[in-house]
């Protein structure tokens, strides 16, 4: 570490100075705290005066000022012409160098308060060995200041050009009704219910107003509720459900937009919580197509990138979130090249695989139940193992391969089909993977091994020497000398 | 859908992978069965007290009636892992041994291994990371070490174990240094 004497003589020297977050950087950190208390404070008020617990969380908010005011002003960052450092000498001094060169993602985000502060956060991520560095938070201008410095190695700091944008992609508001398709969105206002509810209970807790006598007296008005208002308001929630997505899903991909800028395929979104992240290029080594069966029926399809060193991807890695199928297909050619087609279908005798092993585990359960002399249970299995008889043959049906030269895709799964799509530059080495019963039925489910995305695309059952062929065909080199053709030797 | 018929080679004989040129050291066969007893003797001991403590020894039958005509047999369920231990650590340390085999040519890494399920994993030397040599206590009473190969990816990276310390030092050193030279950007 060199850093303090070469730092003392070159931040005088030349451009590089150290820089503190924004003032109201503070503001936004207890804006957080401060709304909970306020509520509890009104509600403490309202409902038994001023006790000691009230006096308490005043002063625990006064810390926090106290706390996030200090924070502020230890804080500073700096970059240089190699690398961004971040100092903290609060409770002990800490510096952190991020190479710039290691940097492979700036991502610039801001919440409601940030918003309206004229604010915003940045992410800068470094890949697994660079670690990250998140700045919290600087105004508006620095941030895309600092996106550009960071990320676009060649703009110069005394005149930030501006690089062309080309809109690759852009979220249509009719789009939005097709959230309800999707489950994570039908569930989210219960999460959001649900951890509301939950932090008001504990602020009430800990105030103390939540009694014994007061839960029970609560419990006991809604056991006492006639039954047509109990089923008259679960009626309202199911019917409000579908609604309640599409008001999340708009929230969160309002204005969905992906652009191209200087070497970076950017995604933009967010109406509260508006949320950049811009994935570097030469990073992006393949795409994701994925959807349910209800998606499929409506010709909808989610987009996502597969990175390189990107934390996080299920949620930074999306391109699109929900989007007819030619649209998506249209976005991953521009961003990738084209999705290799048609598809080739796996063997037969993996038909009988899929749907054995949809139904086989209901049924272990269904014998066991039966054994421990519990029918009824045993009669939910077997009704179970029915239904799996159709899902494994979907599952069948979904399975396919396929590779244009410059591109392989596989594609898997049911209830959750993935299509996923990576250039066979990606590849980083091939697993050949056969259980006795897959090498009865002359099948093996080659894996694609991909330092991107969750690392593995595995195409399940195909054929034995189609699984050999395809690795051939993709990387000659690595599989050619391995191949042999005599039958005898095994 | 259709099926696959790739124009292949024009041979008579689909393609498919010859087994790696060599095999583990000999001596893995007695860490494999060190490990397999230690493991199914656990196994068989938890059983054991599990069964023991269904069946009551404090005098209350606990689950009698929910589990039926299983929580009768309670007492079979020791003697079966004990017996499918027993089987295990006779047959599959061989069976392994059979199966387990790596090669390292063309500057490709090729293993197979396995026992009931196989694996062939194939790793060029330019996309390694990473190479390890571990050795557990067992292992080192054998002599014996585990070559680790580490890429950008879970999937593709694989493991030889059992293989003879001198062989795995050379061979660890020899990939680390071809790795070093051949290493491209690719992830």
């Amino acid at each position: 570490m060199n850093a303090p004497s070469a730092d003392s003589r070159t931040v005088r020297a030349a451009r590089p100075r150290a820089a503190r977050l924004h003032p109201l950087t503070f503001v936004v950190g207890a804006v957080r705290e401060l709304l909970a208390l306020l509520a509890a404070g009104a509600a403490g008020l309202v409902v038994g005066g001023l006790s000691t617990a009230f006096y308490f969380t005043l002063a625990g908010l006064a810390f926090g000022l106290v706390v996030h005011v200090a924070t502020w002003a230890t804080f500073t960052y700096t970059l240089y012409d190699d690398r961004l450092e971040l100092r903290r000498s609060l409770i002990g001094r800490s510096v952190k160098a991020i190479p710039r060169d290691r940097i492979r993602g700036v991502d610039v985000s801001a919440a409601l308060p940030h918003w309206l502060l004229r604010l915003a956060i940045v992410h800068i991520d470094a890949g697994a060995d660079g670690g990250e560095g998140v700045l919290n938070a600087v105004s508006r201008q620095e941030a895309e200041r600092l996106r550009l410095l960071l990320t676009g190695r060649t703009v110069s700091p005394e005149e930030p050009v501006r690089a062309p944008e080309r809109v690759l992609a852009r979220i249509r508001p009719r789009w939005f009704v097709y959230a309800p398709l999707s489950g994570a969105y039908l569930l989210t206002p219960f999460a959001v219910a649900g951890s509301f509810l939950g932090t008001l209970y504990n602020l009430g807790d800990d105030l103390g107003f939540i009694t014994r006598e007061r839960v029970e007296s609560v419990s006991h008005d809604v056991v006492g509720l006639p039954t047509a208002a109990v089923v008259a308001a679960a009626a309202m929630v199911v019917l409000a459900m579908p609604v309640m997505s599409v008001v999340a899903f708009a929230l969160f991909n309002w204005d969905f937009t992906v652009y191209e800028r200087d070497g970076s395929v950017v995604a933009r979104r967010g109406l509260v919580t508006r949320r950049t992240v811009s994935l570097e290029r030469r990073r992006l080594r393949g795409v994701e197509l994925a959807d349910n069966p209800f998606e499929r029926a409506a010709g909808v399809v989610r987009l996502g990138a597969l990175v390189t060193g990107l934390g996080d991807a299920a949620h930074r890695g999306r391109l699109l979130p929900a989007a007819p199928r030619p649209v998506a297909a249209d976005l991953a050619q521009r961003v990738l090249g084209s999705v290799p087609a048609p598809l080739v279908g796996h063997p037969p005798a993996a038909r009988g695989r899929r749907v054995v092993r949809a139904t086989a585990p209901p049924l272990g359960l269904a014998a066991l139940a039966l054994l421990a002399g519990r029918p009824a249970v045993a009669c939910c299995c077997v009704a179970l193992a029915l239904l799996g008889v159709p899902l494994g043959l979907d599952r069948y049906r979904q399975l396919g391969h396929a590779t244009d030269g410059a591109r392989l895709t596989v594609r898997s799964g049911s209830l959750r089909r993935r299509q996923v799509v990576v250039e066979h530059g990606a590849v980083v080495g091939w697993r050949i993977r056969q259980t006795l019963f897959q090498r009865r039925l002359g099948l093996s489910t080659l894996v694609a091994a991909v330092g991107a995305g969750d690392g593995a695309c595995p195409a399940v059952d195909m054929g034995q020497s189609d699984a050999v062929t395809f690795a051939a065909r993709i990387t000659p080199d690595w599989v050619a000398p391995f191949l042999d053709g005599g039958p005898g030797d095994r | 859908m259709r099926r696959t018929q790739e124009p292949g080679g024009g041979t008579s004989h689909p393609p498919r992978l010859r087994p790696p040129a060599h095999r583990v050291a000999r001596r893995a066969i007695a860490q494999w069965a060190i490990e397999s007893a230690l493991l199914w003797g656990l196994a068989s001991g938890l059983a054991w007290g599990a069964a023991a403590w269904v069946d009551g020894w404090d005098g209350a039958r606990r689950w009698d009636g929910l589990l039926g005509w299983l929580g009768q047999r309670v007492w079979w369920l020791p003697v079966v892992v004990a017996a499918v231990g027993a089987v295990m650590t006779v047959l599959a340390p061989v069976w392994r041994y059979r199966v387990h085999r790596w090669e390292v040519s063309a500057d490709v890494v090729y293993t197979r291994t396995g026992w009931f399920n196989r694996e062939w994993l194939l790793v060029p030397v330019s996309r390694i990371q990473t190479v390890d040599t571990e050795q557990g206590w067992i292992e080192r009473m054998l002599g014996l070490a585990t070559i680790e190969i580490n890429t950008a990816s879970h999937a593709g990276s694989s493991e030889v174990a059992g293989l003879p310390v001198d062989v795995a030092a050379r061979l660890a050193e020899r990939l680390a240094h071809r790795a070093h030279d051949l290493r491209d950007d690719a992830t």
